[in-house]
């Protein structure tokens, strides 16, 4: 019996690129569960695998075995014409609002295009009028109407990259980067605005980002993820107050924190850089950076999420023996 | 205190044919010896524009240096000739570009590009000149074995290193770094900021670090220089600025960042946006976003004011007996 309360549902989920070196692990056996209204953060570093990840679930890319289970319905092998359907009820904002947004179509048609698309109105009065609906949701002036991108700065061409996205009425977004291209008091008007959204029209997020202070700031779960797999997930609070899994730990110390003065915690580096994703070797993929690990990392198997208390997965090595400790 | 670098009044123009874009409008600051001194702003507010003036670097046409002095080392940069210049660059001065991918010649091994400029400024024959850069290569913890591959070798963080190798190599009294580690993922972010950091340190150099990121500025910085179309807004010790702020702009983007709030509580942006270069506002150029502007602002254009110290700022209200910026009201 599908639990109603959740939105999305990904299981075992994983894409793997053939290439000329060997098999490309992007999405390696990745699961979680999303409930309506709330948001799971993405992070991780770049190559990672968070944003085949969330265009995975999209079915943008096919994968190469899971399941993605949206709103009780086993989409994972719908063909592109079936997806066509779903497509109303998921959408995705792209990083990049220079890049994704066609030059040589106004403000206007951009916005009405996906309602054309999916015949959501059909008079060209009614698909008027939601187009200016739209841009007043999103904060677009009426008067940008007739507009081309170029002739928008990047916070307002994001606007219309939201804009885009809500106009098929969507229960799932997937944010891919959202803000990073965006300058802090921009960045901070379209948290504010798809922040406003959620509570208002109660959209659900799959929020990717490489962003550490946006996602703890936006998120209710997040999910850390080192070359394709989820190392540790839990509620946002829980994970920045108490992170576990050596990686989160590290990644949480390298942010530059705008303290200056007596508050300011030590920073701990990791050394190294992220590893090749092609033909992994079963074993922790963190080994060869971590510096807490154990005699049998270098030889037991790749280790699994665990939860360590409710809610919170983790798959490191270090759990099992801290467990042993304490009995 | 000595001062390496010296900016007075600066002043410059991108004439285009559209119009004039008044990118630097009256910028003063100085970087004393031995201290880090961050340029914060926004995209557009020109700081790029600052750092290329000072190796008198920027493109003309269309830029124009319109007026003031850059002193560098007793000596004004403006006034020099070709051949003058080319010897403090490099050799005085060295920059660090934001893209580490771009910066590097694609079809040159790295150890040689790295030997290049020591050949060129400190005379070293070629064979000397790659031993120089070996070494070098592994003080920025790059194995020397490494010098004869070619950039697509390496990875980002890797490049960014080798980057800073040829910079520091002449052992130049100034570095100036614009976002150097913008285009790298957090935890190689640490380990660059901590290398340049230690590099610097060591070999008593300044630094003018260019960045829109305020942790960074925190991490490294000893002064800061809040930059907004153009101008120094408010300058001072990293103390001053981070926990004494004066400017509302800088209180702004303070309070734009989600890192300092709890989860939940909605950010405070600043309203509106960056003023069109080549329009800018009469007085002060921030009273269209600014709260706490008031009809004198409109007019009367704010100078760079010693308020208390080392810490300057350019707001005609800021010692007002009943203005009293948001986070000091928190504060109380």
């Amino acid at each position: 019996m599908p639990d109603s309360n959740t939105l999305l549902e990904v299981r075992d989920l994983t894409k793997f690129f053939d290439t000329p070196k060997g098999k490309l692990h992007a999405v390696d056996g990745v699961s979680f569960k999303l409930e309506r209204g709330k948001t799971l953060g993405i992070v991780g570093e770049s190559g990672c695998g968070k944003s085949t990840t969330g265009r995975t679930i999209l079915k943008l890319i096919e994968p190469t075995s899971g399941q993605i289970i949206f709103n009780g319905e086993d989409i994972t092998n719908y063909s592109v014409r079936h997806m066509r359907r779903f497509r109303t009820q998921m959408q995705m904002i792209f990083q990049d609002p220079f890049s994704s947004l066609d030059p040589r179509q106004s403000i206007m048609q951009l916005i009405s295009e996906p309602i054309r698309e999916h015949k959501i109105c059909t008079t060209s009065a009614e698909i008027a009028k939601r187009t200016l609906s739209l841009m007043d949701t999103v904060g677009l002036a009426r008067r940008f109407l007739n507009s081309y991108p170029h002739e928008l700065d990047g916070g307002r061409r994001q606007r219309i990259g939201i804009a885009r996205a809500l106009a098929v009425n969507p229960q799932l977004i997937v944010c891919d980067e959202p803000v990073s291209a965006l300058d802090v008091s921009i960045q901070a008007q379209i948290l504010n605005l798809l922040r406003q959204l959620q509570r208002d029209i109660g959209l659900t997020y799959v929020f990717i980002t490489h962003d550490l202070s946006v996602v703890r700031y936006f998120s209710d779960d997040v999910a850390v993820m080192y070359l394709g797999q989820m190392v540790e997930k839990a509620s946002s609070d829980n994970l920045f107050a108490n992170p576990v899994h050596p990686y989160t730990k590290a990644l949480l110390s390298a942010i530059p924190l705008p303290i200056v003065g007596k508050d300011k915690p030590v920073r701990k580096l990791i050394t190294g850089e992220v590893t090749s994703p092609v033909n992994l070797p079963d074993r922790c993929r963190f080994f060869s950076r971590c510096d807490m690990c154990l005699e049998k990392c270098s030889s037991a198997c790749n280790p699994t999420l665990a939860e360590i208390e409710p809610k919170h997965f983790v798959a490191c090595h270090l759990i099992d023996k801290e467990k042993k400790d304490v009995q | 205190m000595e001062k390496v670098l010296e900016v007075k009044d600066l002043v410059v123009r991108y004439e285009t044919d559209d119009g004039i874009v008044h990118a630097i409008n009256g910028l003063s600051f100085s970087i004393d010896k031995e201290r880090t001194l961050g340029l914060v702003g926004e995209t557009g507010a020109g700081k790029t524009t600052a750092a290329l003036s000072i190796l008198n670097l920027v493109p003309d046409p269309p830029g124009v240096i319109a007026g003031g002095s850059i002193i560098l080392d007793g000596k004004d940069v403006l006034s020099m000739g070709e051949k003058e210049l080319e010897r403090m660059r490099g050799n005085d001065v060295a920059m660090i570009f934001q893209d580490p991918m771009t910066a590097l010649n694609p079809v040159i091994p790295v150890g040689q590009q790295i030997a290049e400029s020591l050949e060129i400024h400190e005379g070293l024959s070629r064979e000397e000149a790659m031993e120089k850069a070996k070494q070098m290569l592994e003080q920025v913890g790059i194995s020397a074995s490494r010098a004869y591959d070619y950039p697509h070798q390496l990875s980002g963080g890797m490049k960014q290193r080798v980057v800073i190798a040829i910079a520091l190599a002449c052992q130049p009294s100034l570095l100036i770094a614009d976002e150097p580690t913008t285009a790298l993922d957090v935890t190689i972010q640490a380990q660059v900021l901590s290398l340049m950091k230690g590099l610097i340190d060591n070999s008593h150099m300044s630094m003018l670090l260019i960045t829109h990121d305020l942790g960074v500025v925190a991490e490294v910085c000893d002064d800061v220089a809040v930059m907004y179309a153009g101008r120094i807004v408010e300058i001072g010790s990293a103390d001053d600025i981070f926990n004494h702020t004066l400017h509302p702009y800088t209180e702004g983007l303070f309070d734009s960042l989600p890192n300092l709030k709890a989860r939940g509580e909605d950010l405070i942006p600043i309203k509106g946006l960056m003023p069109d270069p080549m329009h800018l506002p009469q007085g002060c150029s921030f009273h269209p976003r600014c709260p706490y502007a008031t009809e004198a602002c409109k007019t009367r254009e704010p100078e760079l004011k010693k308020a208390e110290g080392s810490h300057y700022v350019a707001c005609i209200r800021y010692n007002e007996s009943s203005f009293c910026l948001r986070r000091d009201k928190d504060a109380r």
